[in-house]
């Protein structure tokens, strides 16, 4: 009883997680339909910026994460002018999310070199005075900083919704999402919504990457398996269903958690994709798609 | 079907190239090696391109099929089965695995099917890697021999066959139909093209020619300290950068794009070292979003401008 309950706690945590992990990714290609193959490797920028303040002027990696999202909503803004804006010209939507595609995977080429260089290809992580403790709640054991990713990302997704569905900048991107032309008939500055929707999904993929290096650890070329995690949690909250992302990623985080009861941890990830890949075969408009 | 003697003759001379010199003169270990390499990244992206270029369907899951080409091969060869068969039987595995994990995924359309494939491949991996904690490696006997001429002819031929067999069903009715599923697979379906069988055969052909791949690259390295490297993403990556940077959807594209790659990294990694990459990265982009048709497409446009520029110059000589 105990066993199942731990898990269930871990699979929350590690969940939340995978929610935060997401949330960019889905921004992006819920709004846009870009789809940035290089989130994972921004996820790991944002790691090293936390990682770096913390160990050159001792900020601690959660009260880091405002600097961190300043930073990465800049490299965000920067991103769509540069290489994500031209994309808008293409003719259809498909062809705008394969050329994103292979746009970012050059980004990744880009990225995940620069932070070898500048970091080195050590595994990093940031160790506080409270890494590794843990408090005890009717027998299950819960990890400080596991707890501190779950409330940023509690955090971060109350934020996010209260953004989308109660200001007008809101409405305007819900509009753009919808339709991109008739919104910018109706007066709504497209470009600038898509402009700031980019800052805003790096910085999100940033705030990720300072949970991640204060709970786990991250390397620079260790981005691909984040965004594999990111993806799977995309698509099972469904497309453009952003309001569903952290739910989705509890859901996957409960499922690799649980999987590790039943066949061991050396299968957990293979088993979590294995039922995705079902899931999306069956149900490919994602597990919390809302019904037409 | 017309044949181009013209380009038979090119082919040819290029095939001597290649052919003759391991044979006349001793040829450095740092040379055999790059262009073994060369070889194997012309299969791998021919096999990318035959899916990403003429079909347009993104796989992000080429490594699974060299990997699972390269592990077949390398256990049918440590049973003493001559080196010939057991690439053709890492071929074979690979088709099985792609008829597996294949035929779910190509039901997924667009950006879904990219996913799927990254994350089957990544089981893969995770799965292999399970297995094998150990070191892969042949026994002993095997090393007392060994030559890099036999790997250079291996690779030679396989990556001929790869260029023809391209070739061939590219200009064939399945490449017709593979090239309408890419420009407009609704309206392939509604004039009676079954897509999904030919996006089937295609991902076929492309993952047996990966499995062959796999079967080189496992003829020329012995041992494998970790096996789930050859199941890594960079195995997908660098063989989609080839084909995309010297321009999917043609036969040349991918060979040149391959030569481009392996060359200047050898080139680039020694006076520039990590930085080499950047570089890479960057001429990727800047070749997708500017030049959707790689260096091949640049190279005509290049052209047509000269003639244009041409024709207008005797135009206006003609006027004075």
């Amino acid at each position: 009883m105990e066993l199942v309950l731990q898990t269930i706690a871990n699979g929350i945590l590690v969940g939340a997680l995978y929610g935060l992990v997401a949330l960019g990714l889905g921004l992006l290609m819920g709004v846009m339909k870009f789809l940035n193959i290089g989130h994972g490797t921004f996820i790991i920028l944002g790691g090293y910026l936390s990682f770096w303040l913390f160990t050159l002027w001792g900020i601690d990696p959660f009260l880091s994460i405002p600097l961190v999202i300043i930073a990465m909503f800049l490299i965000g803004l920067v991103l769509y002018m540069v290489a994500l804006s031209p994309l808008l010209k293409l003719p259809n939507i498909g062809m705008r999310i394969d050329t994103s595609m292979l746009v970012t995977f050059g980004l990744i080429w880009v990225l995940d070199n620069v932070m070898t260089i500048l970091w080195t290809p050590d595994t990093r992580t940031i160790m506080t005075s409270y890494t590794g403790e843990t408090f005890k709640l009717f027998g299950t054991r819960f990890s400080i900083t596991g707890l501190g990713g779950l409330g940023v990302a509690v955090l971060v997704a109350l934020a996010l919704y209260f953004v989308l569905s109660r200001t007008y900048f809101g409405k305007h991107i819900r509009a753009a999402t919808q339709d991109a032309e008739a919104a910018s008939l109706c007066g709504i500055n497209v470009h600038r919504i898509y402009l700031l929707s980019s800052g805003i999904a790096i910085a999100l993929a940033g705030v990720a990457g300072v949970v991640i290096v204060s709970t786990y650890s991250i390397s620079s070329s260790g981005g691909i398996s984040w965004l594999l995690i990111a993806f799977v949690v995309m698509i099972l909250a469904g497309e453009g269903n952003i309001n569903a992302i952290i739910p989705a990623g509890v859901v996957f985080g409960l499922l690799e958690a649980g999987s590790v009861l039943i066949v061991g941890v050396p299968y957990r990830q293979a088993i979590a994709l294995l039922v995705f890949i079902v899931v999306l075969m069956f149900k490919p408009q994602g597990l919390f798609a809302k019904r037409e | 079907m017309s044949f181009h003697w013209k380009k038979l003759l090119i082919i040819g001379l290029l095939a001597t190239v290649f052919i003759v010199p391991p044979l006349v003169m001793e040829i450095g270990t740092a040379t055999m090696n790059l262009v073994i390499m060369l070889f194997i990244f012309i299969i791998l992206s021919q096999s990318w391109n035959l899916m990403g270029g003429y079909t347009g369907q993104i796989n992000l899951g080429l490594a699974a099929f060299f990997g699972c080409g390269l592990l077949v091969t390398h256990f049918i060869w440590k049973a003493e089965i001559p080196i010939y068969f057991a690439v053709m039987a890492g071929g074979l595995a690979a088709v099985v695995l792609a008829g597996i994990i294949g035929l779910p995924t190509l039901k997924l359309k667009g950006a879904y099917f990219a996913i799927g494939t990254f994350a089957l491949a990544e089981v893969c991996r995770i799965v292999v890697g399970n297995i094998f904690a150990r070191m892969v490696q042949m026994p002993g006997s095997y090393a007392i021999d060994y030559s890099l001429i036999p790997r250079y002819y291996l690779g030679l031929i396989v990556a001929i066959i790869t260029i023809v067999l391209v070739y061939f069903v590219t200009h064939s009715k399945v490449g017709l139909a593979m090239v309408a599923v890419r420009d407009d697979e609704q309206a392939a379906q509604v004039t009676g093209v079954n897509t999904f069988k030919y996006k089937v055969y295609t991902l076929l052909i492309s993952s047996f020619l990966a499995g062959l791949a796999g079967g080189v690259y496992a003829f020329l390295r012995l041992s494998f300290h970790n096996i789930t490297a050859v199941f890594s993403p960079i195995w997908t990556f660098e063989p989609l950068m080839a084909a995309v940077i010297g321009g999917a959807g043609t036969l040349i594209g991918p060979i040149i794009g391959s030569v481009f790659l392996v060359v200047l990294s050898e080139i680039f990694a020694l006076t520039l070292g990590e930085a080499h990459l950047i570089l890479f990265g960057l001429l990727f982009i800047l070749v997708v979003m500017y030049f959707p048709y790689g260096l091949i497409g640049s190279v005509d446009r290049i052209r047509q401008m000269i003639t244009r520029v041409g024709r207008s110059i005797s135009k206006t000589r003609q006027k004075l």
